[in-house]
This record gives C-alpha cells, sequence and structure tokens, in this order.
C-alpha cells in the first residue's frame, strides 16, 4: 500500500471516525453526570 | 397548542436522528460518488464540507426547532421573521416533493428484499432486463403503496410510541447488517483493491474544482442538514437536551456509517467483478439505480458457492438499504405532518392528507423513470436553497445572539465557540451560491436547450419549478403565517 494511501486512510478515518468516538464518549460522560445528578 | 410529546431520552433522539441521515445516499449514492471522484481524493474535502456545511446546519436546525417547538413555516416566521415564512414553505416544499419519489425508491428496495429472500433474484439470466421489466410495469406502485402505508402507520402512532420506537428498533439493526455486509466484503480475496482505490488520493483530482463541488453536494445530501427534518425532530427535544453535542454526534455518526458503506461495495465489486471493477460502480445507470439494482445483485450471485449463503447476503443488504430508506422516508412524512398540524389539523388527519396526496403524486415517478430523475434532479439541487435558507434565518435573528442564546443556552453539554458565526455569516452563503452556480452552468453545458423546462435534467426546468414553488408561497405568505402562528398561540 502507497504511503498517500495510509495518510489519507489515517486521515479520514482519524476525523470520522475518531470524531465520532470522541463525542460519543463525552456524550456518555455528560448523561452519566446528569443522571447523577439526578436530572433523569 | 401545548407541546405534548418528546424523544424520551439523548439516545432516543440521536437514534432517530441518525434514522434520518442514513439513507440510500449512503450506500449507493456515495459509493457511486466516490468512485466517480477518484475515489480517495474525493474523502478529502468530502470530510472538510462535513465541518463547514453538515454539522453547522445540524446545529442551527436543532437550535430553531428547539427554541420554537413549530415547524419550518412556523420556525422560519419566529426565527428570521414573519415576512420570511415562506422560506420555511419552500423547505417544507422540497422535502415532501423528494418524499413523494423516496416513498417509490423505498418500495424498489422492498421489492428487491423479496425477490433475494424468496431466491428469485437469482433466476435471473439478465439483470438489466430484470430490473427494465420491473420498474417499466405497474408492481413499483404496489410497494409505493406498502411502503407509504407502513410509514404512515408509524407516524400516525405520535412521536414516542410510533417513531422512536420503530427507529430504535430499524437503526440498531440497520447498523447490526452494515457490520455484517462490512466483514463479509473486507474478507473476500481481493478485497484491499478496493480498499487501496477507496483510500488512494491523485493529487490532480484533488486540484479539480467539479471534486470538491461533488464534495459538498453528496454531503448537503446524505447528512440531512437543510432539509427541515432534523429541525422537526428537535421540536420534540425536551428542554434540557444538548444542542452542540448531538449535533455533532448526527454528523460524523452519519459519515462514519458512510465510510463503511463505501468500503462494503467498494470491496465486493473489486473482489468479484470479472470487467472493470470501476466502471461498475461509477455508472449511473437509469435515475442512478445501475450499481444498486443492477450490478450488486450480479456481484452477490457470485460471492460463494453456495447460493442459500449469496442469497443471506443479498437478502439482508436489501433489508439494510430498505431500513435506511424507511427511517428517512418516516421523516419526510413527519415534516409534512408537522406543518399541517402547526397549520391547525389533527395529526390523524393530518397523515392521512399526507399519505394520499403521497401515494397519488408520487405515481408519475412510479411509472417514469425520467420524471423521478426530474424530480431528483430539481428538488435535489434545491435542498442547497433550503440550507441557505436556514442560515439566512441564523443571520436574521443575529448569529451572536442565536450562538449564545439558543445554542449555548439551557442544557447544551459543550459551547460553541465564535468559528460558528463566520461558517454560518461566510463560509455557508460562499458555499451556497458557488454550488447552485455551478449546477445551473454544468446543466446548461450539457444541454444545448438549457432553458428548455420540459427537459429531464437542465436549469430551465430546475428554475422554472422552484419559481412556481416560490411565487405561490410568497404571495400567500401572509396568510399561511398568520395561520400558523394563530394556532400555535400559547
Amino acid at each position: 500500500m502507497e504511503i498517500s494511501t495510509i495518510i489519507t486512510m489515517v486521515l479520514v478515518l482519524g476525523i470520522v471516525w475518531g470524531g465520532l468516538a470522541f463525542f460519543l464518549v463525552r456524550a456518555i460522560k455528560y448523561e452519566k453526570v446528569k443522571f447523577k445528578n439526578g436530572k433523569e | 397548542m401545548k407541546q405534548q410529546e418528546f424523544f424520551s431520552s439523548r439516545w432516543a433522539l440521536i437514534i432517530a436522528t441518525i434514522g434520518i441521515a442514513v439513507g440510500t445516499g449512503n450506500i449507493w449514492r456515495f459509493s457511486r460518488i466516490v468512485a466517480q471522484n477518484g475515489g480517495g481524493s474525493f474523502l478529502i474535502p468530502w470530510v472538510i464540507f462535513l465541518l463547514i456545511w453538515s454539522v453547522p446546519l445540524i446545529i442551527a436546525e436543532f437550535a430553531i426547532g428547539k427554541s420554537t417547538r413549530m415547524g419550518p413555516v412556523g420556525a422560519m416566521a419566529k426565527t428570521a421573521g414573519r415576512k420570511f415564512g415562506w422560506m420555511g414553505a419552500f423547505i417544507v416544499f422540497v422535502s415532501t416533493a423528494i418524499m413523494f419519489y423516496y416513498s417509490v425508491v423505498t418500495g424498489w428496495c422492498l421489492r428487491y428484499f423479496f425477490s433475494s429472500v424468496s431466491g428469485n433474484l437469482f433466476k435471473v439470466d439478465d439483470y438489466h432486463v430484470y430490473w427494465n421489466n420491473f420498474a417499466n410495469g405497474y408492481e413499483p406502485l404496489l410497494f409505493h403503496f406498502i411502503a407509504i402505508s407502513f410509514v404512515a402507520f408509524v407516524v400516525l402512532r405520535g412521536v414516542t410510541k410510533g417513531i422512536e420506537t420503530v427507529t430504535k428498533f430499524l437503526v440498531p439493526s440497520l447498523l447490526i447488517i452494515l457490520f455484517i455486509l462490512f466483514v463479509r466484503a473486507i474478507t473476500l480475496p481481493n478485497a484491499i483493491e478496493g480498499i487501496k482505490y477507496f483510500f488512494t488520493p491523485d493529487i490532480n483530482v484533488i486540484l479539480d474544482h467539479k471534486v470538491w463541488l461533488n464534495a459538498l453536494t453528496q454531503n448537503a445530501w446524505d447528512t440531512g442538514a437543510g432539509w427541515g427534518l432534523i429541525l422537526v425532530y428537535a421540536v420534540y427535544m425536551k428542554k434540557k437536551e444538548d444542542i452542540p453535542l448531538n449535533a455533532a454526534l448526527i454528523g460524523f455518526g452519519n459519515n462514519a456509517i458512510s465510510i463503511i458503506a463505501g468500503i462494503t461495495i467498494f470491496s465486493t465489486v473489486f473482489a468479484l467483478s470479472s470487467v472493470d471493477a470501476m466502471t461498475q460502480v461509477s455508472q449511473s445507470g437509469p435515475a442512478n439505480t445501475g450499481l444498486t439494482f443492477i450490478y450488486l445483485p450480479l456481484l452477490f450471485s457470485k460471492m460463494t458457492g453456495n447460493d442459500t449463503i449469496n442469497l443471506f447476503f443479498a437478502s439482508i443488504f436489501f433489508l439494510a438499504l430498505f431500513f435506511a430508506a424507511f427511517t428517512s422516508l418516516i421523516s419526510m412524512i413527519e415534516l409534512s405532518t408537522r406543518t399541517m398540524i402547526d397549520f391547525g389539523l389533527k395529526r390523524k388527519r393530518a397523515v392521512g392528507i399526507i399519505v394520499v396526496i403521497g401515494f397519488l403524486l408520487g405515481f408519475p415517478s412510479a411509472l417514469n423513470l425520467k420524471v423521478l430523475a426530474n424530480q431528483d434532479w430539481v428538488w435535489g439541487v434545491g435542498l442547497i436553497l433550503s440550507g441557505a435558507f436556514i442560515a439566512f434565518a441564523v443571520k436574521q435573528y443575529g448569529i451572536d445572539k442565536f450562538r449564545t442564546e439558543l445554542i449555548n443556552g439551557y442544557g447544551s453539554d459543550i459551547k460553541i465557540g465564535k468559528w460558528y458565526n463566520y461558517i454560518i455569516g461566510i463560509l455557508i452563503p460562499i458555499q451556497v451560491v458557488v454550488l447552485i452556480l455551478w449546477w445551473l452552468i454544468s446543466s446548461v453545458s450539457w444541454d444545448p436547450e438549457w432553458w428548455n423546462p420540459l427537459h429531464v435534467e437542465n436549469a430551465g426546468t430546475a428554475i422554472f419549478q422552484w419559481a412556481i414553488v416560490l411565487v405561490f408561497f410568497i404571495v400567500f405568505n401572509k396568510y399561511i403565517v398568520a395561520k400558523t402562528l394563530n394556532n400555535n398561540l400559547d
């Protein structure tokens, strides 16, 4: 596999899947905090 | 009128909204557009436009829906001013016009699912003839009726009992099916060639303006940003719910699913295609149906030496496609329904009217692929105008005030910075102007009679149909806005 392919793969997967994982973890964290505070 | 229904939790809202965003555009349109635009070269601008088109507009739709608690007509009148209610009506019309033929497409997916399950799909000698016989007969009408009736049943039950319950089952099921197909595809011999093509950039292609414009169009298409659909689901989000984080999850989640679908399709085609794989992925076929309804069934029949296993994979593929289309269709019918509820009708009556109209106006697209292609062209490009109107509403409200009060207000888990002002105020208007001009100028170059409104895809037909709708709504703006707002006085 060419280096440019690997870079694109890392970049695209990193931003899209990395971004999704990042926001998902934060959302779960905030939901837990809300649950603890008795907002649910 | 008091708000009576809400999504039960953040996750219910996110799943339902992912159901809007993930449609046939992620599975068949995305792969075709990637193939036509140089594979990996396309992915870079596609990711950039996720950040500067889709996510900002999804945020805006969430904030407008949550703050106004009304469908697009009332929402635009409240956010941009009463003079601009017609913009909301146009947004509703565009998504509703798409619904007319999208129900037909949903029916096709269901029909191919039945053909796969019954085994008939692999008793075919020529898939082109098989598709033409189906598409040119009366069967699409029957499946259009089944699709729109199923959706009517869901929307009739309301947001919590209907939309939430159904999407909670369909969206995770869709993701599981896509994952199974993904694993099967990447483990096929030679699948790596498809993955390589999918991620290999070509610097000459990246510099081509058409690739950037197609990347923007694809983002506008497949995330559901600017359609007014997310705005309507936001009407049913609780006040304590966050906006920016949910919007990011939907935008990134949608594109993550597109990548999975893209890798699956490219791996399958490169592994199983005996002729030029790229030709198969990028060929449009009638109304862009070639890849999905003509070439993929052929490839599924060659997946393994065992026909039962092959039929299983073909069946779950078309089931996934049906689920994806179905959950998007639900949101389109809910959009029209909500608009009519705002207009003073009860949900039951509103759904009844929408479904009858939707069924009847879907007839031409069900019976003639040229009509479907025309409507897809006219209202597909019209979506860019819808996105522009949403950005305009934010500007009219005051972008900074909108950001601090509506987005970063009560319930927000994270705060959006000033970058948002520049994207909505500068970048989105530039993208709209460039995109619409490019589409229209391109259509002039491919049709010498570009002005002729009776042609399938040209500037004339788009401008003519937009003009009729816009003039109508502008003329009746006062009445539409008054009726909508007066029915919703607290």
